[in-house]
């Protein structure tokens, strides 16, 4: 009885021991990410693989010898409380990095929060430009790494008439003002561009769809949307009834990436195109790496200090190129720290840029201008809501401010 | 065993010599040496990795006057041609058509039209769901498109023998005109021969001869061809900044061509915007018409109307699932499941009407204001119910092959589902008309309505009215969550997308009339699709609901006043 006791308040303290020396060993990091209401859906998987990413790392050591500790929080799509949920992870529990936002609303209402604490954000997902913070790094597609290369490709394959598609928010608007600024830089006269906007949710596409019949009955037209979410299944049905087809009138979406792709009629979608810096079905070692361990991953997801369950069964997983720069970042973030030797702000973002890591896609750099040069690709879809890659850009330095690149062309 | 097996393969091999030797005046008549050549030449280019190589392998196969380049360039477009994985690289195949009970149907080789076996000689079965497709990009399939118009001009669907003459035209290669012109002559249809006109017309704008051009501008006006519009606005203002080049004649002519096809534009507009108008208004109406039941009718301003929309959808959802499981995931068969769906959903809507009538709302009659925060709180629990169920993501429900596509007159286009949705209006409203006023439940409705006491004191089970004319609304509602399902997004928050517009529809119309359901439906649709090319999308949507609420003001009981128990309190 004596025995047990001792052996029991010796085991109580060698356990606080070890907890007292795993805190001390931990680095928390935050995840800002919105798990509830409209972006749930997206903003999920992009939870889901910065834990696999923590977890990766942990395995292997941690970074600078210590374990990364999550701070997961739910700004549930509400973009005010995006602001509030940052300042509680800068202010409270005193993360040396976020990881987070998706929509340009929500990274607009964090700016102003990471500019006064001093905090570092990486933001993982294609984006407008015309912005840079020096405590934001871009992992995302700047406009001249998605739409610029997009409406270049369209352009070889004789295409003469633009339609720009868009829902109605400051993503489509910035990036169609761009584009049509470029078109026209690049002859296409104004009468052959046409804009139009649609409010989020629209369901009632005969119009544009009847004006897109007879835009594209000479011949020679394409579609350029950056339509948002689930319209675009009301608009490719009407697509598809009105009689066109990726071959008579091929549409370029933006915002539709393999993981979106799982809520769309993949039928209508067919042939139509997509252009981003990751496709998964990239036939890299790294990328099925990637895939795979990512895969084994959410069957038995694990990882220090959060209670986790995967909401989608592993086996319809799927992986996107938001997805694999979010993962990205968490590299970039881990070698700066190791080259600064320090998680202090200021020291790692001087680290930060210049900094090499090779990804699914390649080689990517972290430039000055806080964006990467990335590899961008041109994929079809296929049936199997997998795109099929029609053509490899190479690598584009990615720039946020449009009067620059359009400069440069 | 082996010995056996080793002796069923020489009879085969016997069998085999002797069929050859049957059918070979038959292979001799159709000359095998072409046939080996177009089949070799057809392997080689779905198994060529180099995409420009494997175009120019397209092209010169649509020179080969064979049936079977036809079959396989299209099956291979589709996504038809298949890939076996063969001890010496990837077997290109094509999958019989005759199914076996099972659906599984044998593999014929592309390079001889064999069956594919395995090593020990037996014919495999597949099924072409299980199949890995040779893959097409888009250039290729434009490619494939080319030599398939070309191949296409001989196909014996007049159809597709115009979209191809077309195609051929807008390439305006010059090259391309003798083959037109001589396939013109041994033309009959009469569409066909139009599309044939304006393609040699297309073509004809790019020669350097001003006659031939001014004739072929003075034809595509005559025609009026809507396919011509944008050739003809080039011309004109290239002839405008280069008159030397084009010369005067043509200038005018383009003009006056350009007016005329202008002209039938704006016809087609109109025509087309007055169809876009009636289909968004079906659907509103259908939409709104259970709502003018239980919110026009009843007074229980129900909030829990959008989600009764939902549980129809999803129930379509569920009964196309379940046609798929039993007839496959298309055919006639399959087709049926649309029509058993509106069936079901509206039983199945009706019934969970039913539960909530008993359950929470016959405790609210004479509380509205209460009936709408009760309701609310119940399409909540509906929403989370389904999202728990099915999920957050959207279900994909697909269209039965009736409903898609479009009919085409004198261009204006008519797009199946929304005739439907059009006529489905048309059922329910006769069929609500019919009940109200042609069945005693109608008229024991409308007593309830009109006077709830007096009612039930000459004998009117008031309760049991109520408890019917909920589930009746619920269950149109139910329908009408089936119909949209062929026309927007089945997901959890389906109704909260149609719940303003519904209650916008049943408000201004008059609360408890369907006169007033109906025309303010109309109202609200057509004045939708006439602003929408003016002023889009957004601001459309937005002037529409400006327009409303200053009609409001001046009769804020709607159109149609009635008089209900609802309004009189």
């Amino acid at each position: 009885m004596k025995l047990s006791l001792k052996s029991a308040v010796a085991g109580v303290a060698a356990g606080l021991i070890a907890l007292s020396a795993s805190a001390a060993e931990t680095v928390k990091v935050g995840v800002l990410h919105s798990l509830s209401g409209t972006m749930a859906i997206s903003e999920t998987s992009l939870k889901d693989v910065l834990l696999f990413t923590f977890d990766e790392i942990n395995k292997k050591g941690g970074v600078l010898g210590k374990m990364i500790e999550p701070v997961v929080v739910d700004p549930a799509s509400n973009w005010p409380l995006f602001a509030e949920k940052a300042s509680q992870l800068l202010e409270q529990d005193k993360v040396s990095v976020v990881f987070g936002c998706w929509t340009s609303v929500s990274r607009k209402s964090v700016l102003p929060v990471f500019e006064k604490d001093n905090g570092l954000l990486f933001y993982p997902v294609q984006y407008e430009g015309e912005e840079l913070s020096k405590n934001i790094f871009y992992t995302a597609e700047a406009v001249n790494q998605q739409a610029i290369p997009a409406v270049d490709y369209m352009l070889g394959e004789g295409k003469k008439k633009f339609y720009l598609l868009g829902s109605d928010y400051v993503y489509p608007r910035t990036t169609n003002k761009i584009l049509k600024k470029y078109l026209l830089m690049k002859g296409i006269p104004e009468s052959d561009i046409v804009e139009i906007y649609t409010p989020f949710g629209h369901t009632d596409y005969q119009t544009i769809v009847a004006a897109i019949k007879q835009f594209s009955a000479g011949g020679k037209a394409c579609v350029i949307s950056t339509l948002n979410g689930d319209t675009n299944v009301p608009f490719f049905k009407e697509f598809a009834n009105a009689g066109l087809t990726s071959e008579n009138c091929p549409v370029v979406s933006f915002s539709i990436s393999e993981d979106e792709f799982r809520g769309l009629p993949a039928k209508d979608l067919v042939g139509h195109l997509g252009c981003w810096t990751y496709f998964m079905s990239l036939k890299t070692p790294a990328n099925k790496a990637f895939v795979d361990s990512f895969k084994s991953w959410l069957a038995d997801p694990k990882v220090t200090g959060v209670n986790y369950k995967v909401s989608v069964d592993p086996k319809n997983r799927v992986t996107c190129s938001p997805m694999n720069l979010s993962r990205m970042g968490v590299y970039l973030w881990k070698q700066a720290v190791e080259k600064a030797g320090t998680f202090d702000v200021d020291k790692v973002r001087e680290a930060l840029i210049g900094q090499k890591f090779k990804g699914p896609t390649g080689e990517v750099t972290m430039q000055a201008n806080h964006h990467l040069i990335n590899n961008v690709f041109i994929g079809e879809t296929l049936a199997t809501g997998q795109f099929k890659i029609i053509k490899s850009l190479g690598p584009v330095a990615g720039e946020p401010f449009s009067d620059k690149f359009l400069a440069g062309k | 065993m082996s010995h056996l097996s080793s002796s069923g393969w020489k009879l085969w091999r016997q069998c085999r010599r002797v069929l050859f030797i049957l059918m070979a005046p038959v292979l001799l008549a159709q000359n095998p040496n072409s046939e080996a050549k177009v089949r070799k030449l057809l392997v080689e280019a779905v198994l060529e990795a180099d995409e420009t190589r494997q175009i120019g392998l397209v092209r010169q196969l649509s020179q080969l006057p064979d049936p079977l380049v036809g079959t396989v360039l299209l099956a291979w477009r589709q996504g038809g041609v298949f890939l076996f994985d063969g001890p010496s690289g990837p077997v290109p195949f094509l999958l019989e058509t005759q199914n076996d009970p099972q659906g599984k149907a044998r593999g014929l080789q592309l390079v001889d039209g064999e069956a594919l076996r395995d090593e020990k000689g037996t014919e495999l079965k597949f099924q072409a769901s299980d199949l890995t497709a040779a893959d097409t990009t888009s250039r290729l399939r434009k490619a494939i498109k080319t030599s398939l118009d070309l191949l296409a001009l001989a196909n014996p669907d007049p159809k597709m023998r115009r979209d191809a003459v077309l195609k051929l035209g807008q390439d305006q290669d010059l090259e391309i005109l003798k083959p037109l012109q001589e396939r013109e002559l041994t033309e009959t249809n009469a569409e066909v021969k139009r599309a044939y006109v304006e393609a040699i017309s297309f073509i004809e704008l790019a020669s350097d001869d001003e006659a031939i051009r001014v004739a072929a501008v003075e034809r595509m006006g005559a025609l009026r061809s809507l396919n011509s519009l944008s050739f003809l606005q080039k011309l004109v203002s290239d002839a405008t900044a280069n008159p030397k080049k084009y010369g005067a004649a043509t200038l005018k002519a383009a003009r006056s061509a350009l007016k005329q096809v202008q002209d039938h534009q704006g016809w087609v507009n109109t025509v087309g915007t007055g169809f876009r108008g009636l289909s968004t208004s079906a659907v509103l109406l259908v939409a709104a018409l259970g709502l003018a039941i239980t919110f026009g009718l009843m007074g229980v301003i129900n909030m829990a109307h959008g989600e009764m929309m939902m549980v129809g959808a999803y129930t379509t959802y569920l009964v196309q699932n379940q046609f798929r499981a039993w007839f496959g995931p298309s055919g006639a068969s399959f087709d049926a499941h649309f029509p058993v769906a509106l069936a079901v959903s509206f039983l199945a809507a009706a019934m969970v009407g039913l539960v909530l009538e008993r359950g929470v709302i016959r405790f609210l009659y004479k509380r509205p204001l209460e009936s709408l925060l009760a309701t609310s709180g119940v399409s909540l629990v509906l929403q989370q119910l389904f999202r728990s169920i099915f999920g957050a993501a959207n279900v994909q429900v697909g269209s039965p092959s009736w409903l898609m596509g479009n009919l085409a007159i004198s261009d204006v286009q008519f797009a199946y589902n929304r005739l439907f949705v059009i006529g489905f209006a048309f059922f329910v409203l006769l069929l609500t008309y019919l009940l109200l006023t042609r069945t005693s439940l109608g008229l024991q409705i409308r007593a309830v309505m009109q006077n709830r006491s007096m009612a039930a004191a000459l004998g009117v089970r008031a309760d049991r009215v109520n408890m019917m004319t909920f589930a009746f609304g619920s269950g149109l509602a139910g329908m009408a969550g089936a119909c949209l399902s062929q026309l927007a997004n089945v997901g959890p928050s389906l109704g909260q997308s149609y719940i303003v517009d519904c209650f916008m529809v049943v408000v201004l119309g008059g609360v408890g009339n369907l006169v007033g359901t109906v025309t303010a439906s109309l109202g609200i649709g057509v004045t939708d699709q006439m602003l929408q090319p003016w002023i889009g999308a957004v601001l459309g949507k937005i002037s529409v609901l400006a327009a409303i609420i200053l009609f409001l003001q001046w009769r804020p009981s709607g159109i149609f006043a009635t008089r209900s128990r609802s309004l009189e309190g």
